[in-house]
């Protein structure tokens, strides 16, 4: 009885917070863009883009081994597929969706200290990253200085993936990873936080 | 080597600000899309074996000489891309992907894809060297930023050498993910046609057989009206 008055409650309070906020706005600065600044605050202001990053980091860490370096190195890589395709404005449905999506799923590959293949978490790290370079490159040609805005947030998305790394490696030993897969859990939550309000939107 | 060059730097910012050439070159030799493609290049020679360095820091000085002296055919290969002209003939994007796949490959391929790489490194620094010259072919606006392309990337070289860990060939391989990246976005906007803004809607005129489309400003009497003036515009007329 106890466990079900917890479930609804916590039921309840996301369902209003989801209520109450935006969809997911990795790509909140609209309009023409500036440089290298504009370009390297976009990942650091959108919550949902840097939870993202900050998650494919952590979850690295959290596989070990190859995936350490294998996962930042796959989703910048793809992130430019994503964003080409932005550039040239082909339709990709539900972004938005596919955004709150990432952080829902790598936040519960953490909490569950998930270890695929490695080819499965590659594709996983390549839809996401398919997913927020469109959000990127959709604006890129608007920027003043494309090169700069360019560098601005690849240089953004590839420091929080190592923070995300340094975080995921520090709390690797301490309660047996617990710690990590608190965090994981939390980071899901945010997703759904973004999640609701995007299907809702749809 | 590199606190060397940076105070050379900082001394020649502040005894000589007001002149062209240092104001040149902190603005476009030391711009941020020109260094941190010289780090990549540097961060590369760091991770290849002894060999491998001296190989790639002589096909580099041989790629920029060739830019150098052979500026036009260079010039002329790459202008059928598109829009190649009025973006510096892709020399940025290139020296990206250059120094980014030099980082990535492997420890058993990075001996052979880094000299490969300096080589397109040097000419396509030799050829931005040559197109970014505000002056008519002074010297001074060619030695300096040869000298940056040299000091950059064996600074860093030899820095990272210095402070050798055990992971620094793992951040190399997500350097060289950042740098590849780049270069494909940026060379990928700049092959995107500019976004064109509709134009304007044409002003809405009357048709020229319009009542009162004679009048030249709205607001205005047409000649047939009235004048506004009280007792009308006969007043002054002669009997």
């Amino acid at each position: 009885m106890h466990k079900v008055g917890r479930f609804a409650g916590a039921a309840l309070a996301i369902a209003f917070l989801c209520l109450w906020v935006d969809p997911a706005a990795a790509h909140i600065i609209r309009g023409e863009q500036g440089g290298f600044g504009s370009g390297f605050e976009h990942p650091l202001t959108g919550p949902d883009h840097f939870l993202a990053m900050f998650a494919v980091g952590l979850w690295g860490a959290q596989m070990g081994g190859r995936s350490v370096w294998t996962l930042p190195v796959t989703f910048p890589m793809i992130m430019v597929v994503g964003g080409v395709l932005g550039m040239i404005g082909v339709p990709f449905p539900a972004i938005e969706i596919g955004i709150a999506l990432s952080i829902c799923a790598l936040g519960m590959a953490i909490a569950l200290a998930w270890r695929p293949a490695e080819w499965v978490a590659l594709v996983l790290i390549a839809y996401f990253a398919l997913c927020h370079g469109y959000a990127h490159g959709a604006e890129l040609p608007l920027s003043t200085d494309p090169a700069d805005y360019a560098i601005g947030f690849v240089l953004a998305t590839g420091m929080i993936h190592l923070f995300g790394i340094g975080v995921g490696l520090a709390l690797h030993k301490p309660m047996h990873g617990r710690l990590a897969r608190g965090l994981g859990a939390l980071i899901g939550l945010g997703g759904l936080y973004f999640l609701v309000p995007a299907i809702l939107a749809a | 080597m590199a606190a060397l060059g940076l105070i050379t730097i900082a001394a020649a910012a502040l005894m000589a600000a007001e002149s062209p050439l240092v104001r040149w070159t902190l603005t476009d030799t030391l711009a941020p899309v020109r260094v941190l493609a010289l780090i990549g290049l540097g961060a590369a020679l760091a991770l290849i074996g002894a060999r491998a360095r001296i190989a790639a820091l002589l096909l580099f000085t041989l790629g920029i000489a060739a830019a150098l002296a052979a500026e036009d055919r260079l010039l002329a290969s790459l202008d059928h891309i598109p829009r190649a002209a009025t973006h510096l003939f892709y020399t940025g994007p290139m020296t990206y992907l250059a120094a980014g796949i030099a980082l990535i490959g492997g420890a058993r391929w990075r001996d052979w894809l880094a000299p490969a790489a300096a080589l397109i490194f040097g000419a396509m620094i030799g050829l931005t060297i040559k197109l970014t010259d505000p002056s008519l072919h002074e010297p001074a606006f060619t030695v300096t930023p040869l000298l940056i392309a040299f000091w950059i990337p064996i600074a860093v070289m030899l820095t990272l050498r210095g402070f050798w860990r055990g992971w620094f060939p793992v951040f190399g391989r997500i350097l060289g993910s950042w740098l590849t990246a780049i270069g494909l976005l940026y060379g990928g906007a700049a092959l995107m046609p500019p976004k064109r803004e509709p134009p304007p809607p044409a002003m809405a005129l009357p048709p020229a057989s319009a009542p009162g489309a004679e009048r030249a400003i709205p607001g205005l009497p047409a000649p047939d009206e009235p004048a506004p003036f009280p007792g009308g515009g006969d007043r002054f007329k002669q009997p």
